[in-house]
């Protein structure tokens, strides 16, 4: 598995299930609270990769 | 009706007592979510041993490092910590010589965070159980 983003999709996906468990009750709330969060850090990983292009380091 | 199920979440929140507290806490930081199976939330608990197990099993076939806790540099010792936060996992992993570590790998760096991370969510998780020993959360 050596692909960036793919791996950026798994500790996402991880990530969030654990914090939306610990966060939330009810399944409603939980998958909703649970697409917030994947879309927030993929959604985010990305812009930060994209500002931090232009850095020679 | 409403009198049951007033009955019922007040015995959900109802404290766990410091002795459960205590054991809750200490399973849940042996293994990811014992405390929680140990407080009978086992949707709780089958997910946080699935998420947090695959995590940390990821790191280490992603040739990622377990820090030991040879305290040689400040970060170094907040690595341990970090890596350690994982319970059994990292001992048995780490008295077993597994999480050597390859830094010419092109996935080490992202291996060492799904390490770590795996051990800063089972803290989290372990407080999230004293919370509701406490009860404090449902």
């Amino acid at each position: 598995m050596k692909n960036h983003l793919l791996l950026m999709f798994v500790f996402s996906i991880l990530t969030s299930i654990v914090l939306t468990f610990i966060a939330k009750n009810g399944v409603k709330e939980r998958v909703k609270y649970f697409f917030y969060l994947l879309a927030s850090f993929v959604l985010l990983s990305i812009v930060g990769g994209w500002l931090m292009y232009p850095f020679p380091f | 009706m409403e009198k049951e199920a007033a009955e019922e979440i007040r015995e959900a929140i109802a404290p766990a007592g410091p002795l459960r507290t205590l054991v809750a806490c200490v399973a849940g930081l042996c293994m990811p979510g014992l405390g929680h199976a140990f407080l009978g939330k086992w949707d709780r608990a089958i997910t946080f041993f699935g998420s947090i197990t695959l995590m940390f099993a990821l790191g280490l076939q992603l040739n990622g490092r377990l820090f030991d806790p040879s305290l040689e540099n400040f970060f170094s010792i907040l690595k341990f910590f970090a890596d350690a936060g994982s319970g059994l996992l990292y001992w048995m992993s780490w008295f077993r010589g597994a999480g050597v570590g390859d830094p010419t790998a092109y996935t080490y760096d992202y291996a060492n965070v799904f390490i770590y991370v795996a051990g800063l969510l089972n803290v989290l998780v372990v407080i999230d159980a004293f919370d509701i020993a406490l009860g404090r959360k449902r």
